[in-house]
């Protein structure tokens, strides 16, 4: 089992809060994500943007989360056999949990290498592929978590701090 | 103290039937209906015109200056935007359309148009010099402006931070008239004949800086009116002046967008409320990054598509196209003016959040309405039927949350808890 962990330097003390704390989260939805189903792909990652508006998090934050949850439903749509999303919301932070189906990242190291990318043709026709998913969720949450090894699920947490 | 807002829009109580035309068109759910009349949310509405466009009983109405507001000034310019060329049948020429509106009694006639040329350099400039805010998001359409305002307020910094060409132009005419006339700048009117009513709404209550410095907004097809009852008396009269056909193109939606693009700046042309709202959560996405520049329009093909102009908006779409193509380029005198652009004199402030997507201001207060708003959800029959006078069961449900309306107002629940009490 491959574990890689990102925290963001501005994030490290909240971090450490928010596991020392262990709050229970205020709001905790699911959402189902099907195995290439490429026309509802996204629209987990829209009503998680939508709900975090309607509670006034802050544009910019929005944003963050808008791009990193965006990119990780589609990893799950093109890369695996399908899998579930788990939002909390904290009063201080949203944590979004993917976990899929299935089959695994062979070589996590490498997924992370911006470029690097396993795209079948399929996904690559539909405009995806380029291998910049990981290293943009990375680059936008506050905290990146995946754990893999093959022929397994993949969970993938982020958290973004308001 | 709380910021009201200017709307083009006139409620005519006693007309109202409370029939929910309106309150299903609404795109941000600024309507309801209450008592069997219909109420507007002041935040909400962006002045798009959809309602009284689909209100059967002339219930909602646009409202606008009259023709006669040009009397209460020494000097009247008029600024006529694009779409007027557009309303006449083509057995009149473009020039007798502007050589009537001096006889009825302007003293110059300013063709938005003749600024298309100068907007689109600035345009190519600002993209240019804008990469890290890609896509810039055009500012012509008050109706966007006010939408990203209210929903989309993450999207503020993206819009094109520079004056309306009828700023530009009302700020240049104004100047030059009060010097050649020798008149104080508050003794000339400038007026705009407008196709819209989120122009309206832009004139009298500018947004940042965006369309200021106006003394009034004219409805298009008030201006087509006199024009058609005058243009007998002005066959054999002589006005010196020249017209602008090739800048037409800011009236349709997807020429614009076309003039601005180039090999280096990628775009799109929306229009219709409804597209520029999935456009806009689009960009917000960040799935549309690889875009330049996109040219947004509430209404049908464009400002062709206003609610105040005359003739529908294909066949005026069809007629500006062949102004456009018969027509030659002149050199204006506002080209010169580039230099002011980069000077920064057309520069214009972030605009303000307006957001109405805000359950409350306090995070944890929003947190618990959002709960309750879900457990109101779950109970509402989900079928949307508007017996309630809100467009559909989400927006009861975030009324009663919000202590704007009640659990009873559900007409199908309150039916199915009568009938359990019979049992």
């Amino acid at each position: 089992m491959a574990v890689y962990c990102n925290i963001s330097e501005d994030a490290q003390q909240k971090y450490e809060h928010f596991t020392k704390e262990k709050p229970n989260p205020e709001m905790s939805i699911e959402y189902k994500v099907g195995h290439k189903d490429f026309v509802n792909s996204g629209k987990a990652s829209s009503e998680i943007k939508l709900m975090l508006k309607r509670l006034g998090v802050n544009p910019e934050i929005l944003r963050k989360v808008a791009v990193a949850s965006y990119e990780a439903e589609i990893n799950v749509t093109a890369h695996s056999l399908g899998g579930d999303i788990i939002c909390d919301i904290y009063l201080d932070c949203v944590h979004i949990k993917f976990i899929d189906n299935g089959p695994g990242i062979k070589n996590l190291e490498k997924a992370l290498e911006p470029g690097w990318s396993t795209a079948d043709d399929l996904v690559r026709e539909m405009g995806f592929g380029a291998g910049l998913g990981l290293p943009n969720i990375k680059k936008n949450a506050d905290v990146m978590h995946i754990e893999s090894a093959e022929n397994q699920s993949t969970i993938l947490q982020i958290i973004v701090f308001y | 103290m709380e910021q009201t807002y200017f709307h083009a829009i006139d409620l005519i109580n006693d007309k109202c039937k409370g029939c929910m035309h309106c309150v299903r068109t609404c795109p941000t759910e600024a309507l309801r209906i209450r008592n069997g009349r219909v109420h507007l949310d002041d935040k909400r509405c962006v002045d798009c015109g959809k309602c009284i466009a689909v209100c059967p009983f002339g219930a909602i109405v646009a409202s606008s200056d009259p023709l006669s507001i040009r009397n209460d000034y020494k000097f009247k310019v008029a600024i006529i935007t694009a779409p007027y060329a557009g309303q006449f049948t083509e057995d009149i020429e473009y020039s007798t359309t502007i050589k009537s509106l001096y006889h009825l009694g302007f003293d110059r006639v300013i063709e938005e148009s003749m600024a298309t040329n100068i907007m689109t350099k600035m345009k190519r400039h600002y993209i240019a010099n804008n990469k890290d805010k890609k896509p810039i998001l055009s500012s012509n359409c008050p109706a966007v402006i006010r939408l990203i305002q209210v929903r989309f307020p993450s999207l503020l910094p993206n819009i094109f931070h520079v004056e309306a060409p009828m700023s530009v132009l009302s700020m240049y005419y104004r100047e030059k008239y009060s010097a050649i006339e020798g008149l104080d700048p508050s003794e000339i009117g400038v007026f705009v004949a407008v196709p819209c009513i989120a122009q309206v709404a832009a004139v009298h209550q500018p947004q940042g800086a965006y369309k200021r410095n106006l003394d009034g907004a004219i409805a298009i097809r008030d201006v087509y009116n006199a024009v058609r009852n005058d243009l007998a008396d002005i066959r054999n009269l002589d006005y010196d002046f020249i017209t602008h056909e090739n800048g037409l193109s800011r009236a349709l939606s997807g020429q614009e967008a076309d003039e601005v693009g180039n090999d280096q700046i990628r775009t799109i042309a929306v229009s219709g409320i409804e597209n520029v709202i999935d456009i806009l959560q689009k960009v917000e996405d960040h799935i549309l990054d690889q875009y330049d520049y996109i040219v947004l329009r509430s209404c049908t093909s464009g400002c062709v598509g206003g609610i105040l102009n005359v003739e529908n908006p294909f066949i005026a779409r069809s007629r500006i196209q062949t102004l456009i193509r018969a027509s030659k380029h002149h050199d204006h005198e506002l080209d010169p003016m580039f230099s002011s652009y980069l000077n920064g004199e057309f520069d214009v402030l972030p605009l303000e959040p307006r957001s109405i997507m805000q359950l409350d201001t306090d995070m944890k207060q929003a947190i618990i309405k959002m709960k309750k708003l879900n457990e109101i959800k779950e109970q509402l029959p989900s079928i949307d039927c508007g017996a309630c006078g809100a467009p559909n069961c989400q927006a009861l449900a975030e009324d009663i949350v919000q202590g704007k309306a009640c659990i009873d107002d559900c007409v199908i629940l309150l039916k199915k808890n009568k009938n359990k009490k019979s049992d």
